[in-house]
């Protein structure tokens, strides 16, 4: 039988371009924020998982370097990869060494550094997110181009606008506005995403998450460590759910949903007994605006096809049916591949305990938050639901 | 104040110091194609081969010598059709390393027969006047720059 673990600390680094810091910098300042929130030292601490991607920086195999300049060179780490999915990784690995009873407390560590190098080395990174030699090798996909790809299809299939897309970029930059570790700490108007620059048409520069640096991290401690510990705010994981999918993009049913968030939303919800409705906070993957269009309708907020009609009604927005992305999501707050997951959870354990600044925090009835965060483009899901 | 100064200030996270250079490290690979080799030699001939298990019948694309299905690896190599229906595209503007040279090119998923193919969508001006559900024809085309052939598809029945 699995424990019950619960999340007692939390950190998050500034995000951005940090042209300033080492990967193994960036991670410390995630990784002592988590450790002062939950009132723990290194010593408390039985094992770290360490998630990076790790493609676009000089340190090849960064999980060990993170390790040692945090301060648990004799614990862990474990490296895990998935993607852009990689911190949700971390942390299921993270909350099932707890709930086995392996650790009684262990540490999920996520962090990229993409900005080491120029654009075109990371378009081609991501590029090869599929699967190289049938799909980069021969047609030079780029990642906004295989979301590009099912925007395309969503906006024929059911009418979804550019306008609809923007309303997206334009919601998430009213919270990114007020997040002080936001990479893009500003609002937007749909004229401003409908005027930036094709990136792969029909997304344009504001309809895509950036190129980030960050870390996030999270302490996680099963029931019983957590009443020896004294900790008297922890937020319960619900359940994990996961799923795959096809690697070559030619292989999927179609282009007008994902798959593995179907899966992972199916087993999640399952799992902890929780219906979407139930659902009052949620941080989802809004790496490009058609993801989030995409997520509201796989993750059951909405039906199929109306994703465009939901966000114009502004039922993911406060106030609406669940408030979406109050970090300002992927789009606002930036994407640093191993730390968006965990970034995701940073969020929502903060909106929980309702500690957002003003403007930003969910209004709170049922205290039960979802993190949805996908790797690569549908290849890994991960639904994490949390309860206060 | 003119127009540009009233624009608000837009705060971005950008911070930068002092940097050196990495030793760079150069990364090129060998692929094997042994398995698959009927499908690169195809290309050359402008025919393009798929995959079935004879012991199951499942058909696979990309083409792959083992199926995990059945565990058969006795396969036979069929040509797929010369037409096919668009199923999504995209123009790729922001092009990655090894592609900068090209001009913005149309990726494009059709389907083809039974399976779905990725190519190049050729010879399109204005991509907003392509449409899901165009009718393609298939040929392959030599690209000098990476000594490789691709697939390229051609709208049919209509000038984009
Ligand atoms: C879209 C993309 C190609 C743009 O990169 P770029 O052309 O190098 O842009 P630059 O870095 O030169 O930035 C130019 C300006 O646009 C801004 N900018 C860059 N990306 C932005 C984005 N996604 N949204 C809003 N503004 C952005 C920069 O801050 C900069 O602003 P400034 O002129 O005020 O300093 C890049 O952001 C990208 O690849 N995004 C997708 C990332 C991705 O695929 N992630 C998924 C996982 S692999
Ligand atoms: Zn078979």
């Amino acid at each position: 039988m699995f424990r019950k673990v619960g999340i007692i600390g939390v950190g998050q680094s500034v995000f951005g371009v940090r042209g300033d810091v080492t990967i193994q910098e960036l991670a410390w300042e995630a990784v002592k924020e988590a450790l002062e929130d939950a009132g723990l030292t290194q010593r408390d601490i039985e094992i770290s998982i360490v998630g990076s991607a790790g493609t676009r920086t000089y340190e090849l195999y960064p999980a060990v370097p993170v390790n040692e300049y945090s301060g648990f060179s004799e614990k862990g780490p474990i490296r895990v990869e998935a993607a852009c999915a990689t911190g949700s990784a971390a942390l299921a690995v993270a909350y099932n060494m707890v709930a086995s009873g392996f650790v009684d407390v262990a540490l999920a560590i996520g962090v990229e550094k993409m900005n080491e190098v120029d654009t075109a080395t990371s378009l081609a990174v991501g590029g090869r997110g599929g699967n190289y030699l049938w799909e980069y090798h021969f047609y030079g996909t780029t990642f906004p181009g295989y979301y590009a790809l099912y925007a395309t299809a969503h906006m024929a299939k059911f009418g979804t606008t550019e306008e609809q897309l923007a309303l997206v970029r334009v919601k998430n930059q009213k919270y990114a506005a007020k997040n002080p570790k936001a990479q893009f700490q500003f609002e937007v108007t749909v004229d401003d995403v409908l005027k930036s620059r094709p990136v792969a048409w029909p997304l344009k520069l504001y309809d895509c998450s950036a190129i980030t640096d960050g870390a996030a991290a999270a302490v996680i401690a099963s029931e019983d460590a957590i009443k020896n510990l004294h900790i008297d705010t922890p937020v319960w994981i619900e359940a994990i759910g996961y799923a795959s999918d096809t690697a070559n993009i030619t292989k999927r049913e179609d282009y007008v949903g994902l798959k593995a968030t179907r899966l992972a939303a199916q087993m999640a919800y399952k799992k902890s007994h929780i219906e979407p409705k139930d659902v009052e906070v949620a941080e989802v993957h809004d790496c490009f605006t058609i993801a989030e269009i995409m997520a509201y309708e796989d993750l059951g907020f909405v039906e199929k096809g109306k994703g465009g009609k939901f966000i114009e009604e502004g039922q993911s927005d406060i106030g609406g049916k669940v408030a979406v992305n109050l970090s300002g999501g992927l789009l606002g707050k930036g994407h640093p591949l191993g730390a968006t997951g965990l970034a995701m959870i940073y969020e929502l354990v903060k909106q929980l305990r309702e500690e957002r600044e003003r403007g930003r925090q969910a209004p709170l009835k049922k205290y039960i938050a979802l993190a949805h965060n996908i790797g690569g483009t549908g290849h890994y899901g991960y639904v994490t639901i949390l309860r206060r | 104040m003119g127009m540009a100064e009233r624009k608000t200030e837009r705060k971005t996270i950008k911070r930068e110091g002092p940097v050196i250079d990495s030793i760079p490290i150069i990364y090129k690979h060998r692929i094997p194609i042994s398995k698959t080799v009927k499908y690169w030699d195809g290309l050359k001939e402008g025919k393009i081969y798929a995959v079935r298990c004879k012991s199951c019948g499942a058909v696979y694309y990309p083409p792959q010598a083992d199926c995990p299905y059945c565990g058969s690896s006795d396969i036979e190599w069929f040509e797929l059709p010369k037409e096919g229906v668009l199923e999504t595209f995209t123009r790729i503007y922001a092009r990655p390393q090894g592609y900068e040279d090209f001009e913005p090119y149309i990726i494009a998923i059709a389907k083809v027969g039974d399976v779905r193919v990725m190519g190049w969508l050729v010879n399109v001006k204005d991509e907003r006047c392509v449409k899901v559900g165009d009718e393609v024809t298939l040929s392959t085309a030599y690209i000098e720059k990476h000594n490789k052939y691709i697939i390229t598809f051609q709208l049919k029945n209509k000038q984009c």
